[in-house]
């Protein structure tokens, strides 16, 4: 079978600046590929190249086995698109504007536009310049579901989505590939892609640090521990505590990553003079620190 | 019918259009109801006469400085004057919006997502700036033949016909040259500005061309020398002016795509 999406050694500059560099990845049918990174990391780059709104300095972009620049048309009829900036006609009223991006699509009405917009709860009759940005953002989903896609290619969907919005969302997502379809799903919250994602990629100053399936991330999540103390305790302080790693120190603060249990590093906290405390599950941030720990404890 | 870039394209420029019209309808009224007191009027013919050459050139209308005569006026008020300014505007307007506005304020990128070519979006954009200007000109035409009977200016309806298709097909070379330099570049304000620039200086070279040797020779590049040199509102339609002046329209429609077809798109 061939894959959804399949890059080898994918590069884009825009002149001097970089882009990505040598990107290569495979997106299997019907998985939920979360494509997660923080901003400037080269999300929207890559899914523009798929889109062939960009074009590639080197390196090979298929999408359902067809070439991104030689097969555009084809590969655009098969996929639906999301920006991460949506920017959609203003005077035009989201009926107009679906119908237009259908029959653009070669459907008739709003193909499933009508249906979809319900389930929104989205009102089709006002100018979109009246929308809030909650409401655009639905807009923006519609017309990337209405002629049901084979793979949907989201730059940060979730952004400016309010929490009921987001559930609908979050089910259409399961019924889309619970049909086998693939959605390719861009973001910078950890705990988003880990919610929505089969598998990740991790991808950072433009190149991919990591693909692994969610699970597998799931097991190394840990829960991110900063205390301020009176006076800085010791260096060796929490180092043989189990579950326990010390990420950071600026002074008398010091930033943990705990996992597992919590009593062995509240029984070693409680001998020193903490000021506050302050815990959360660890976001994509916390992460880099954690792989730049573990990639210079490997390299030592 | 289904939408296609082409109609929805048209469909937004209803509204400016219409504004086109309702100028375009209060100038022609206004030189309709200004022309029977200048009708024979010999001493502002003698006053033009005794201007300078550099001037006459700019306002006569194929050599034709008669203001008295209704070729004479229509050929210097409408067609040297006031008739290119509106309809250069309106086309560099359109032209440069075409793929540079959509550009700029990010709707591009979403219809470029969806299975168009992109040849054949700009061919569309183009297909709906001819439509605009040739509707502008079948209006401007409409008026004139009235108001031409009207005031007795005596121009046949065949030698307007004849003189608003030069007119059109210069809107045209301008108009796809604004949206030619928007698609190969993204922006919409250095497409207005360069063609708008480029205008001017094709319309000053064939005015001045009189006054010196070098630059009578020069004129031939100009479009406005196509458009007026034969004065079409007195002697009809000069097939191979209109021929030149299609042909570059043709070659600047050609060369439109070439670099937007290659080139990455850019976001707001
Ligand atoms: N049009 C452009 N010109 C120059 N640099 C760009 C352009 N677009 C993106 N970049 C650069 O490419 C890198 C990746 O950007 P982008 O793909 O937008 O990241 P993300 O979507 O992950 O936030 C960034 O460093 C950005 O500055
Ligand atoms: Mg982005």
């Amino acid at each position: 079978m061939t894959a959804m999406i399949w890059a080898e050694g994918l590069t884009k500059f825009y002149g001097e600046s970089r882009g990505v560099t040598e990107l290569s990845f495979e997106v299997e049918a019907g998985e939920v590929f979360g494509f997660l990174g923080p901003n400037g990391a080269g999300k929207t780059t890559t899914i523009r190249l798929m889109l062939d709104l960009i074009r590639p300095s080197s390196g090979k972009l298929e999408l359902f086995g067809l070439d991104v620049r030689k097969q555009s048309v084809a590969v655009r009829s098969r996929a639906g698109y999301l920006p991460g900036d949506l920017h959609l006609y203003e005077r035009l009223t989201p009926r107009e504007y679906l119908r237009y991006v259908a029959a653009l699509r070669g459907l008739d009405g709003l193909g499933e536009g009508e249906a979809l917009a319900e389930r929104f709860e989205l009102e089709l009759e006002r100018p979109i310049r009246a929308l809030s940005k909650g409401n655009r953002q639905k807009v923006g989903l519609v017309q990337a579901f209405l002629h049901q896609p084979d793979l949907l290619l989201l730059d940060e969907p979730t952004s400016g989505l309010d929490p009921l919005v987001q559930k609908t969302f979050n089910e259409l997502l399961r019924e889309v590939v619970a049909e086998g379809r693939t959605v390719f799903l861009s973001s910078h919250i950890l705990s988003e892609v880990q919610r929505l994602a089969d598998r990740v990629a991790i991808i950072r100053e433009g190149s991919l640090e990591l693909v692994e399936a969610v699970d597998v991330l799931r097991a190394r999540a840990f829960v991110r521990v900063e205390a301020t103390f009176s006076t800085p305790p010791p260096q060796e302080a929490f180092a043989n505590l189990p579950g326990v790693r010390e990420l950071e120190r600026r002074g008398p603060v010091v930033v943990l990553a705990l996992e597992g249990a919590a009593d062995p590093l509240i029984k070693t906290l409680a001998r020193y003079e903490v000021l506050a405390l302050d815990s959360h599950e660890a976001d994509l941030e916390d992460f880099f620190l954690t792989l730049y720990r573990e990639g210079s404890a490997s390299a030592s | 019918m289904r939408a296609s870039v082409l109609t929805r394209t048209l469909r937004d420029k209803w509204r400016s259009f219409r504004w086109w019209c309702i100028g375009i309808l209060a100038f022609v009224a206004l030189y309709g109801a200004v022309f029977p007191s200048l009708h024979g009027n010999k001493s502002l013919d003698n006053l033009i006469k005794s201007y300078p050459e550099a001037l006459k050139g700019f306002i006569g209308f194929g050599g034709n400085l008669d203001i008295g005569s209704g070729a004479g006026y229509l050929g210097t008020e409408v067609f040297s004057f006031w008739g290119p300014i509106v309809f250069l505007a309106a086309a560099i307007a359109v032209g440069a919006d075409a793929i540079a506005g959509e550009e700029e304020r990010g709707t591009l990128d979403l219809l470029l997502s969806l299975p168009v070519w992109r040849v054949r979006c700009l061919l569309e954009k183009l297909a709906a700036l001819v439509c605009e200007v040739v509707a502008l000109g079948i209006v401007l035409w409409v008026l004139l033949v009235i108001v031409s009977a009207a005031a007795g200016m005596g121009v046949s309806a065949a030698n307007l016909a004849a003189t608003t298709i030069a007119l059109i097909l210069l809107a045209l070379m301008f108009g796809s040259l604004a949206l030619a330099i928007g698609a190969a570049t993204g922006r919409r304000a250095l497409a207005i500005g360069l063609s708008a620039t480029l205008a001017v200086a094709a319309d000053v070279l064939n005015a001045l061309a009189p006054l010196a040797s070098w630059l009578n020779s020069a004129k031939f590049v100009s479009p406005f020398y196509y458009y007026s040199h034969d004065d079409p509102l007195q002697h009809g339609l000069d097939g191979s002016d209109l021929l030149v002046l299609l042909a570059l329209v043709l070659v600047v429609a050609c060369l439109a795509p070439i670099v937007f077809a290659r080139r990455d798109l850019s976001t707001p």
